[in-house]
């Protein structure tokens, strides 16, 4: 099967001043559609850079990659953002839900940046937040929510626009174990309905859910293991 | 399209969200826009009242009045005008339809049955009306027979038939003019407050003859002359050919001052342009500087709105934003935001020169020109000062404005 997302000798360096960090040194990772993956290392071995990098947030200095079969590399800024509304849905540690809007207007957020109008949003919505659970919440403010709500709605809100792929960097890190148990149960659900999932965890139990894990070190893939 | 509704409704959302940034926006944008209203319907009032006295006053009429330029105010105006120029111009001046030689007394006791009046009387030739463009609504005006036998007849301003007959028709009584007994043969139509403010409805008219005759005890010398030209389109240069004519007739040597000043309807729109330029130019300056400060304290509030707000940017451009998406609604939201403070302007532009004109009697005219500069003023103000922060907003980088 052709992977879902192909890097080859993937590079990534940043520029501070006249200092210049490489933080990803060569990366080649496959992931296929389908797959449930965990990235794994310590604190600042890039982990958070290559799931940016896998999700269009941000460029490869050099290297190949292909996401559902296109060049990523050499894309303009515009093409970037209809790639990651297209395909990726992400999950981030704090949620990152607009303060200021209801549950059901965050969720919908993708849809405002979509390329063409699809009807039924609204209905597709309101269905995503029945099956996390929300339904019964959707006009209140996300500040009246708790952490594993929250991570629910935002959750509901990645797969809005129906990607193919599903990215949450350690969608766990604020909540407490039995809480991420439930996202990361959720998560399994969405990958058993079709989601590719990569999740950054450094915690080995959530790392347990995903199907294979890679390992990264200093900016290199140092193992991989699949169950 | 239907991509600019979704971003501007999400503009909306956060300007009614964020309440605090929101007001303070509108209210300083607000105080602008309400001076640069108030300076538009005044610059328009002035130019509507000057339209206004120059239709009354007759666009093809000069006013001679006696006295040197320096001796300013018109009451202590000295005498040198007579009956005998206003011949004089009249017979040399093919093109001076009307002279009318004009006399006034101030402070005259009027009474009717008991009422007593105190009104300024006006000696004028027949014609006063037409001279005037002044319409006579009850009655007629008197005539040249009158004027000749000096007849004791009169004119009265609204306001003097109101005080002296309330209800009671006029024409044909007789009225006291100090201890003189006067018929009234004319009502003249009411006119409102006149340029400065001053009341001219109280004044009463009669013959020149009979004024100079029986009021004043003078045999020669006359107030002021009114003089209307067929020709308008000279009025210019007549005006400069009857100063040379007065001087002549006058017999004042080259080098000395005029004893006369001669004034024609241009002479009034600058003098009420002066009037308003004044208050223009403050309330213009206060305007423009408040209007600029606004600005600052929206390019403000919004960096401040724009660095709190960098999760929300983040959270945008990583479910698909563009750049120009970002922009647009930050964009939007300075021009909601001073749009709103434009029209909150306008109202409080309205209302205090509403007082305005109460207070002062100053001359205000809306029209649909002080809504529309006040808006595009605010737009204005919207975009050169939200531009800014908007682009900012706008080139934050997704991973950084997600890592925050
Ligand atoms: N935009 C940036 N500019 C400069 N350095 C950066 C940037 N982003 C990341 N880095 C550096 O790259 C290294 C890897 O960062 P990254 O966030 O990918 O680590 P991580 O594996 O996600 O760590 P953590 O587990 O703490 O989240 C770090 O040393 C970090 O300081
Ligand atoms: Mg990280």
């Amino acid at each position: 099967m052709t992977p879902l997302c192909l890097m080859e000798d993937v590079r990534k360096t940043f520029r501070m001043g006249d200092d210049a960090v490489e933080v990803l040194k060569g990366i080649d990772l496959a992931v296929a559609p389908g797959e449930f993956a965990a990235i794994m290392g310590t604190s600042g071995s890039g982990k958070s850079t290559l799931m940016n990098l896998i999700g269009c947030l941000d460029v490869p200095t050099s290297g190949r990659y292909l996401l559902a079969g296109r060049e990523v590399l050499g894309l303009q800024d515009d093409d970037l953002s209809e790639l990651r509304n297209a395909h990726i849905g992400f999950v981030f540690q704090s949620f990152y839900l607009l303060p200021y809007a209801t549950v059901l207007e965050n969720v919908l957020l993708p849809t405002l940046y979509r390329e063409s109008a699809k009807d039924h949003a609204e209905d597709h919505a309101i269905e995503l937040l029945r099956l996390v659970g929300l339904e019964a919440r959707m006009r209140f403010r996300p500040n009246r929510l708790s952490g594993g709500e929250q991570q629910r709605a935002a959750i509901c809100r990645a797969l809005m626009n129906d990607p193919e792929l599903l990215l949450a960097d350690e969608p766990t890190g604020q909540l407490d174990s039995r809480t991420a148990a439930e996202i990361m149960n959720l998560l399994a659900k969405m990958n058993e309905r079709g989601k590719t999932v990569i999740v950054v965890t450094h915690d080995p139990a959530i790392a347990a859910y995903a199907k294979r894990i890679i390992r990264i070190r200093d900016g290199v893939i140092v193992d991989e293991q699949a169950d | 399209m239907n991509r600019l509704i979704n971003i501007f409704s999400q503009s909306l959302r956060a300007v009614l969200a964020l309440k605090l940034r929101s007001f303070f926006c509108i209210l300083s944008i607000a105080i602008g826009i309400s001076a640069i209203t108030i300076i538009v319907a005044a610059t328009e009032g002035a130019y509507q009242k000057a339209f206004d006295i120059v239709a009354a006053f007759g666009p093809d009429s000069v006013l001679i009045v006696g006295g040197a330029e320096e001796s300013r105010g018109i009451a202590r105006r000295e005498k040198t005008l007579t009956l005998t120029d206003a011949e004089a111009i009249r017979s040399a001046f093919g093109t001076a339809y009307m002279v009318v030689p004009m006399s006034n007394v101030r402070d005259v006791i009027i009474s009717y049955r008991g009422n007593r009046y105190q009104a300024p009387v006006i000696g004028s030739s027949s014609d006063y009306s037409l001279a005037w463009t002044w319409p006579v609504v009850e009655g007629s005006d008197f005539t040249e027979v009158d004027l000749k036998r000096s007849a004791n007849v009169a004119l009265i301003g609204n306001e003097t038939m109101r005080e002296l007959f309330g209800e009671e028709n006029p024409v044909g009584k007789f009225i006291q003019v100090r201890q003189i007994p006067v018929q009234v043969v004319g009502v003249l139509l009411e006119r409102g407050a006149s340029v400065g403010g001053g009341n001219v409805d109280n004044r009463v008219v009669m013959p020149i003859t009979t004024v100079m005759k029986k009021l004043q005890n003078e045999a020669k010398y006359v107030a002021v002359l009114r003089v209307r030209f067929e020709d308008q389109e000279n009025l210019d240069r007549r005006v400069e050919e009857l100063k040379t004519f007065l001087r002549a007739q006058h017999r004042i040597p080259d080098g000395e001052s005029n004893d006369f000043q001669i004034f024609s309807s241009k002479d009034i729109i600058r003098f009420l342009v002066a009037l308003t330029g004044s208050l223009v130019v403050f309330v213009g300056i206060v305007g423009i500087i408040s209007l600029i400060v606004a600005g600052f304290v929206l390019a403000n509030l919004f960096h401040l709105s724009v660095r709190e707000r960098t999760g929300e940017i983040g959270i945008r451009r990583s479910v698909g934003a563009k750049r120009r998406d970002i922009l647009f609604q930050f964009l939007g939201e300075a021009l909601l935001l001073t749009t709103a403070g434009g029209l909150c302007g306008f109202l409080l532009g309205v209302a205090a020169s509403g007082l305005l004109q109460y207070v002062e009697a100053f001359p205000i005219h809306f029209s649909w020109r002080a809504f529309a500069i006040g808006l595009f003023l605010s737009w204005l103000v919207g975009i050169v000062f939200g531009l800014q922060p908007a682009s900012r907003a706008a080139n934050l980088e997704p991973i950084e404005a997600i890592r925050s």
